[in-house]
Formats: structure tokens, C-alpha cells, sequence
């Protein structure tokens, strides 16, 4: 497949002052006004866009959509940090699209080309991540709780302790693999706020879970729900979708947001700097902000959407689904992250390091 | 009437056959757990939920898995012919010549063995993007930033197993060749070379193996037009092992050996008629 | 071995092409990433090289260095399992008959020309609570335990009360058994071009002056087989120390090794100075030990060994 694109504006050097890479970001070629070739570059999670969005999107505006995959904001992160390889279109978590933002890797949004802002709810209007919604939009939504095992597991077990501080359920156990989610639902679970900062408490929270250690049968780098479905663990710390999938599978597994709250996340729609199609990412997003396909693909993916106008398309088995959304009881008890700046993730790592090394 | 066992022949010794069986159903129960489970009927492929071919049809159907496992193909081939003429051209520079700071030199042509391979994925990533690697060229020039890294890890392995080989060269051969009115070249082509040739195999098996297989490196040169097939599996793979990815890991292991089956019965047919042509 | 000064248009036409590749497509990159080590974070992306050995020092806490410690171990044995099985391969494959050589071979090599992570999930299919082992095990024991029954002796729960699967994945032993897995063919390779140039009559003169096969096989063949056996420890031992995945995937909370903390400087912690601080540490001990060799070899050819 033969594609020319522009060449690409930017190449930042790692070397480079901040005040040179601010003013370089800002380039980008235009071949006149609205004269991009009818492709696109999306770069997503697998498995997290309806079954037919991608070709109904090409009838739709003539537009050829060429989706990549990436397993986590971290492979996102480093592909895109020294300089747009061509994507035009990513779905960061809000902490990431928090730290693109702070490092100039986003462009503005032209709400003017996306009309079907209107059908966002609107508590996903104006979030601290991304005040006014400037450079991402809403995609999808959700929870980080406990998957479990109702027949292995004693009531519901809706408490961090059962997998941050007991022997109970020891070696049948597993947690995420993701250091900064770890540390700060443990923060959750001692009563701090989730982006508790202060080094001495986060220690605390490090000194709980290596004497939890033996008891945790393994760090899971994203597939939780498989080893609760192979029955390898009986509870896991995992995204609520994740669940979800495996609850269609067995019915003997649940999902619950344990009582001291847990973590809030939102996938953001975002244009990367240097995007050699803009205009067409624009046009996507819009596409899928539209009632009817936002539902299609919340109904594929079953995931939270924060489109309200697609939720009431939605069937009463998906939005009555406290697993999907969880009620406004729930949400309130969670919390989302927040990038906290390289000192932070810093601390992070160093205490994940220890922990595994104890 | 069965002959009995020689003193070489360490292959029909039972602790060899034993040792030889364990291994191969080591290396092998893995592949058919594989390839049994890409036709199970279930999403998640833990538990076997019933016998289909519609994996094979998805993995068929899905035009960015096989244009990335054109790519990793392509990629494979190009990198184990350019890794076999480096690697061997160390390994004899290495053998024959003295040279000042040589334990140095060889040193240097280890790094590539020694260097983590995050590392090494980071540093190409800095330099291609640092001078300015065009990006936007046709297949398959666009493929020539991963190749030329395959290449650089690649080759000093070559190095290695055909300098192991070459210790039991014995020189007199090419002083007799040398003698007898042989160039430099010709020793090299009709002496060094057939002498060489299991090492210069071997290492291009290896070569071609960390190619093919080659994922943390890749991912830091490959960008959208790209993809390779590892870098393509491993996304997939991140949320859930579908029968999906075992029917296409299945398919592209019954190419590899056909392939493969079809060089050496090539090489047969050559060594036959070459046979033919002395005797 | 003659010096270059003997047939520099040779030693220069042999020596150019690789070595110009060597310097430009990996020297030149790994110097940016070296100097990345002296740098510092400025921000969220940017860094500024400031000559700072801070990176360094970081590197140097205990903490650090007993990661290091743990790697080396799983990467020796690791070395050690290959080459324990890997040799009888490598003999067998030497000594078959001309025509199973190749298919040997191949039949070797195949696995590995499987997506690496394809095949660890695989490995994990087979070892984990409900897997195949882990089944056959149990079939046994349901038939040891039926057989039991049927001789009275049921009630005496002599096996136990209910069949307890090994717990064989998640742990420091599924890593070492994930790396064997995957480095196997990096120890048969370099093994059997090294065997298959040794002179059997070696071998039958040694058995013909009265030697046992076991002495034989200790005396002769195992020192004719060192260059391999070298190579092969090199070629198994390095990869397998800096390996990421298979540790992520096949061990339990206590098995990192030093790559998967290096991978998460680069990803995760953002932190590429400290990450190429790691990195390079790595390098310059297992260079050490390199040089260490080489310098041992080449006083045991000065001895006339060569």
C-alpha cells in the first residue's frame, strides 16, 4: 500500500531546549485548505471500536481508516515522544492525555468541525484533566475493581483489604501490574486521597504490599480476567470491562467496587502533533460522537460510554448494568488520577522496584 | 536383525534417545496446545468450547495481519542474507589477521549480543529519527529502518557461530591452494566457503529466527505502514490470546516449514546433480 | 595467524564492509543513548545533558544491584539447563544418519520461528492449574487413587484427600523453565557446528587404548566441543539476562529481573537517563566478563594450545 504523506514538521531532539520544542510543535504543513488524501491513521486498543464503525465510517465520508494497535499508554507514550510517526488519531487515558497536554503533544481541537459535542453528557464536559475540553474529547469510561469468584469467594468481597492486607485468600489472588494504579488504590484503601503525593505515606503503602507479597499469586500485566476465568485466581484487580467480557463467558463471576471507592478512568479521543490529516481526524471524531454510532459501539465493546445521546438508544440490559455504570453511590466513593509530574512517577517506580525485589 | 550398537553411535544410545524425546516433547506440547486451540470456539481460548474453522477465516480476512506478516517475512529474508556475508566477513577477519587493539575490536562486535535489547530499540529509534530517516518511502524501502537494525543485532551472531566453525579449518588447505596458482578469491570461494557452509547455515537459521521473531526492537522502528507480525500479535495479544492469533501462528508455521522443506529439497537436488556431474 | 600488514588489500576488503556497518548503524546510535545516561529531566519529555553521574550513582544502590545479582543467577542457570540438554541434542543430531541431520535440525529450530509471546502463552497453557500437566497428573491420580479403592484402601486417603495441582507457572521456576524454552536452539546451534568437525577417530582411538564410553565421552569429546560449548553459553547466557518478557509473563511477584525494571525507565517511569544509566551498567559488567575471557583465552593459545 503506497501512501505518501507529508513530511512530517517536527523532529525533536531530545537534546533540544524546551523552548525550541515548544516553538517547533507548532508547525504543520498545509496543502492548501482542507486538501488531505481520504486516509487516516488511528492508533487504538485493540478490540475497542464497534465491529463496522471503521468500513460504515469509509461509506460515510469516503474516508479509508487504518487502525494500529498498542497494549498500554506507556507503548503510546514512547512511540509518539520523540516525534509523530504518522498517527492522526490516539485513545490516551486521561492521566496521559493529562501528560501529552503538559508536553505539548496535542493539538487543540476545532470544536467548530466536531458539532456532535452537543451529544456528550455534561459531566464530561469540563474535567481538570482537560479543562473545557481543549485538546480531547470523551470516548469511553470506567472503574478499577475486584473481579471475583462467587463460589469460591466468602459474600462479596467489598474490601481492598482482601487483596492489600489478608492471608485469607492467600496464592488465589492477583493484582494489576501497573505500579501507579497499585499505589494509589492502596492510598484508597488506607483512607488517603488516590494521588496522595506525600513520599512517607506512599511508603506506607510500599511496606503493606510487600508484606502482602506472598500472598499475591502474580502481577497481571492485563490479563486478570483470564486467570479468574481459568480459575488459576479467585479475585483480581481489574478494569471493569475486562470483567465484563469474562462474566458473558461464566456466569459465576462478578464485579464489584469495593467500599472504599477505586479508581475513575476515561479514554480520551486526541489529535497527536504532527498528524498529517487533521481535517479527517476531526471529521472521525465526529463520526463517532454521533448517537447511533456511539451506540453501536458501546453495544459492541460494552464499555461506559459518556455519550448521553447513544446511551438512550441503548438497551436496559447495558445501561442497567451495574457493572457498566455503576451508581452514582459508587462514583462518588472513586477517584480519578492525575498526572503528578516525573518526581511522582519517579518515587513510583523506585517503590515498585523494591517491591518486587523484597 | 538389528546391528549392534557402535561406540560413535551415540544416537542410538538410550540415554541420548531419552534426553532427545524429553526435549522434543518439551519444545513441541506448547506448539500443539497452539495449534489445537486455534480451533476452539471461543473467544477467550481458555477452556475448549467446541471444534470451528471461523478463526482461520478471520485470520485470513484480516488484511493488516497478513500485510504485517508479509513485512516480517520480507524483513527476515533481507536481514539473514546481508547478517551471513557481515558475519561471515568478521568471522575470518578475526581468524586470519593480527591487528593492533583486536581483543578491542572483538569487544565491539559483541556489544550487539551483550546490549539489552530495550536499549538497543531506543538508541535506533534516536538516531533514525535524529538524522532524519525518511519515512514516507515505498514498500519495501519503507522497511529499511527495521532491516538495517535487524541487520546490526543480527550479524555478530553470524560472527560467532561461524568463528566457532572455522577453529577447525586447517590452513594447510589454503596454503595448498594458495601454492597450487589459487587468488585470494578463489581460495576463499572454493575452499574457505564449502568448508564453512554448516556454519554459514546455522547462522543464518539464527539469524533468520531473531528476525522473524524480533519484537522489542521492531516496535521502537516500525511505525504505521510498518507493522510487523510480532508488533502486530503482541497488541492483539495484550487483551486476550484468540484463537485468532494461534490459527495465524499456526499458518505461519506450516509456511515456514514448507518453505524450508522446499531450500533444503532444492539443495538436495543440487548436491545430487552436482554428484552426478563428478562421478 | 598473519598479521595484517601482510595483505592489507585483503584484511581491508574483508574487514571494511562490517566494520563501517558496526560504527554507523549501532556505534553512532548506542553514543546518543550513552550520552542520554549523563543527562537529567527537564519536564515531561525533554532532557538536557548536563554531564551529571547522578543516573549512575542511582544505579549503584543495593537495591539496584541485587537485581542485578538475581538476573545473573536466572541467566546462569539458564545457561547451565541448556547445556545440560542441549548437548545429548547436539550429539544426536551430529551422529544420526546423514539424511535425519537436516530434519533434526529443523525440527529443533521450528518452535522458535513462533511469535515469542505466542509461544509463552502456550507455555502457559500447558503449565498453569488447568493445564495439560497438570491434567495428566491428575488422570494418574484419579487412577492411582481408583486402583487404591478397589484394594480396600480407599478410606486411607493415601494420596490425599483430592488431587493438589502443581503449582508450576508463576514462580522463579517457570521463568528459568520460559527461558530454557526459548534459548534451547541458541545452544544446540553453535554445539553441533562445533561437533560436527570433530574427528571421530579421536573418539575410537581413545576407546581402543581401553578408555571407558563414559571416559571417552568425558575426555574427548566434551574438551573437543568447548569453542561450541563457549559459544553456545555466550550466545544463551547474555540474551537470556536481558530478557523482560519472559520473566512479565511466566514468574510471580518476586521475579524481576533487571531488564523489566530498565523496560520500565523507558516506558512507564519515563526516565530514559536512568534507563540508559541501567542499560549501559549492564553492559560494561557483562563486557568485563567478556574481555575477562577473551584475555583468558588468548593466554592459554600463547601456551600452545592454538
Amino acid at each position: 500500500m503506497v501512501e505518501s504523506t507529508p513530511r512530517r514538521a517536527t523532529r525533536r531532539s531530545f537534546l533540544a531546549g524546551t523552548g525550541a520544542v515548544a516553538a517547533g510543535m507548532t508547525l504543520l504543513p498545509k496543502f492548501g485548505w482542507g486538501a488531505e488524501e481520504k486516509k487516516l491513521n488511528f492508533y487504538n486498543w485493540d478490540t475497542y471500536i464497534g465491529e463496522t464503525t471503521l468500513d460504515d465510517f469509509k461509506k460515510a465520508s469516503g474516508i479509508e481508516v487504518k487502525m494500529d494497535l498498542f497494549a498500554d499508554n506507556d507503548e503510546l507514550f514512547a512511540k509518539l515522544k520523540e516525534g509523530n510517526p504518522g498517527y492522526d488519531l490516539i485513545v490516551p487515558t486521561n492521566d496521559y492525555t493529562e501528560r501529552m497536554i503538559a508536553a505539548n503533544m496535542l493539538i487543540p481541537l476545532d470544536h467548530s468541525k466536531i458539532p456532535n459535542i452537543k451529544n456528550i453528557g455534561k459531566a464530561f464536559l469540563n474535567p481538570a484533566f482537560d479543562p473545557g475540553r481543549k485538546y480531547s474529547l470523551p470516548y469511553m469510561w470506567g472503574t478499577v475493581g475486584i473481579g471475583y469468584r462467587k463460589s469460591r469467594v466468602d459474600g462479596v468481597p467489598d474490601s481492598w483489604k482482601w487483596l492489600y492486607d489478608s492471608s485469607k485468600y492467600a496464592g488465589r489472588i492477583a493484582l494489576l501490574a501497573s505500579p501507579g494504579t497499585v499505589l494509589q488504590v492502596g492510598c484508597k484503601y488506607k483512607g488517603w486521597p488516590l494521588n496522595e503525593k506525600d513520599p512517607a505515606k506512599l511508603e506506607q503503602v510500599a511496606e503493606m504490599l510487600i508484606k502482602q507479597k506472598p500472598h499475591i499469586k502474580v502481577f497481571a500485566e492485563d490479563n486478570g480476567q483470564d486467570l479468574l476465568l481459568s480459575g488459576e485466581v479467585d479475585l483480581t484487580m481489574e478494569w471493569n470491562g475486562d470483567i465484563l467480557q469474562v462474566m458473558a463467558e461464566d456466569k459465576d463471576i462478578s464485579y464489584v467496587v469495593p467500599k472504599e471507592g477505586g479508581l475513575l478512568w476515561e479514554d480520551t479521543l486526541a489529535i497527536p502533533t504532527g498528524a498529517p490529516h487533521p481535517d479527517n481526524a476531526h471529521a472521525f471524531i465526529n463520526y463517532i460522537l454521533d448517537a447511533k454510532v456511539g451506540a453501536s459501539i458501546a453495544d459492541f465493546i460494552q464499555y461506559a460510554t459518556p455519550n448521553s445521546a447513544a446511551k438512550a438508544l441503548m438497551s436496559a440490559e447495558y445501561t442497567g448494568n451495574p457493572a457498566i455504570f455503576p451508581s452514582d453511590e459508587v462514583i462518588e466513593r472513586c477517584e480519578t488520577a492525575i498526572y503528578q509530574g516525573p518526581e511522582y512517577t519517579q518515587l513510583v517506580d523506585r517503590l515498585w522496584t523494591k517491591i518486587g525485589a523484597a | 536383525m538389528a546391528t549392534p550398537i557402535g561406540p560413535l553411535d551415540y544416537s542410538r544410545r538410550l540415554w541420548v534417545r531419552l534426553t532427545l524425546l524429553v526435549v522434543f516433547v518439551f519444545l513441541y506440547a506448547p506448539i500443539a496446545t497452539l495449534i489445537a486451540f486455534s480451533f476452539n470456539d471461543s473467544r477467550r481460548n481458555i477452556v475448549w468450547n467446541g471444534f470451528t474453522l471461523k478463526y482461520y477465516e478471520k485470520a485470513m480476512g484480516n488484511e493488516g495481519l497478513i500485510e504485517a506478516f508479509a513485512n516480517s517475512l520480507t524483513i527476515a529474508v533481507i536481514s539473514t542474507l546481508v547478517s551471513i556475508v557481515l558475519g561471515a566477513l568478521v568471522a575470518v577477519l578475526l581468524w586470519r589477521f593480527r591487528f593492533p587493539a583486536k581483543a578491542g575490536y572483538e569487544g565491539a562486535m559483541a556489544l550487539p549480543i551483550v546490549i539489552p535489547e530495550i536499549c538497543m530499540g531506543v538508541a535506533m529509534l534516536a538516531f533514525f529519527s535524529r538524522i532524519g530517516w525518511p519515512s514516507d518511502m515505498i514498500w519495501p524501502f519503507n522497511l529499511s529502518a527495521i532491516i538495517i537494525a535487524h541487520v546490526s543485532f543480527s550479524f555478530p551472531f553470524v560472527a560467532v557461530v561461524v568463528r566457532a566453525r572455522l577453529e577447525g579449518f586447517n590452513r594447510e588447505l589454503a596454503e595448498a591452494a594458495q601454492d597450487l596458482g589459487a587468488t585470494e578469491w578463489q581460495v576463499f570461494r572454493d575452499v574457505m566457503i564449502p568448508f564453512l557452509r554448516p556454519g554459514l547455515v546455522a547462522g543464518g537459521m539464527l539469524a533468520f529466527t531473531l528476525s522473524l521473531d524480533d519484537f522489542v526492537i521492531t516496535f521502537f522502528t516500525s511505525g504505521p505502514n510498518t507493522v510487523t507480525f510480532p508488533v502486530k500479535v503482541y497488541s492483539m495479544v495484550r487483551f486476550s490470546v484468540t484463537p485468532e492469533v494461534n490459527a495465524a501462528s499456526t499458518v505461519l508455521i506450516v509456511v515456514t516449514v514448507v518453505m524450508t522443506a522446499a531450500a533444503l529439497w532444492m539443495q538436495h537436488r543440487a548436491g545430487m546433480k552436482a554428484e552426478e556431474a563428478a562421478g | 595467524m598473519e598479521s595484517w600488514r601482510r595483505n592489507p588489500l585483503v584484511f581491508w576488503v574483508v574487514g571494511l564492509p562490517p566494520t563501517a556497518w558496526l560504527l554507523l548503524f549501532f556505534m553512532v546510535p548506542l553514543a546518543l543513548v550513552w550520552v542520554l545516561s549523563f543527562a537529567e529531566l527537564r519536564g515531561v519529555v525533554d532532557m538536557e545533558v548536563t554531564g551529571t553521574f547522578a543516573n549512575y550513582a542511582r544505579a549503584l544502590d543495593p537495591l539496584y544491584l541485587q537485581i542485578f545479582g538475581k538476573s545473573f543467577v536466572f541467566a546462569g542457570l539458564t545457561t547451565l539447563v541448556s547445556l545440560i540438554f542441549g548437548f545429548p541434542v547436539a550429539l544426536a543430531i551430529v551422529f544420526a544418519p546423514r539424511r535425519w541431520r537436516a530434519v533434526l535440525l529443523l525440527l529443533v529450530i521450528l518452535p522458535f520461528w513462533t511469535n515469542l509471546l505466542i509461544r509463552t502463552y502456550a507455555l502457559i497453557a500447558v503449565l498453569r492449574t488447568r493445564g495439560f500437566v497438570n491434567f495428566t497428573l491428575e488422570w494418574f491420580w484419579e487412577k492411582a487413587d481408583a486402583l487404591l479403592a478397589l484394594v480396600g484402601l480407599g478410606s486411607l486417603h493415601l494420596l490425599g484427600e483430592r488431587f493438589e495441582p502443581l503449582e508450576l507457572l508463576y514462580n522463579n521456576t517457570a521463568v528459568v523453565v520460559g527461558l530454557v524454552y526459548v534459548h534451547l536452539p541458541f545452544m544446540v546451534l553453535p554445539l553441533y557446528a562445533s561437533l560436527e568437525k570433530l574427528d571421530r577417530s579421536l573418539i575410537e582411538a581413545a576407546l581402543d587404548l581401553g578408555a571407558s564410553q563414559f571416559r571417552a565421552f568425558a575426555t574427548v569429546v566434551v574438551p573437543l566441543a568447548l569453542p561450541g560449548i563457549i559459544s553456545g553459553a555466550i550466545l544463551v547466557f547474555i540474551p537470556a539476562l536481558g530478557s523482560f518478557l519472559t520473566p512479565d509473563l511466566l514468574g510471580g511477584t518476586d521475579s524481576q529481573m533487571i531488564a523489566n525494571v530498565i523496560e520500565r525507565q523507558f516506558k512507564s517511569a519515563n526516565d530514559w537517563p536512568f534507563g540508559s544509566a541501567l542499560s549501559f551498567l549492564l553492559m560494561y559488567l557483562t563486557f568485563g566478563a567478556l574481555a575477562l575471557r577473551a584475555l583468558y583465552s588468548r593466554r592459554t593459545a600463547g601456551q600452545g594450545r592454538g
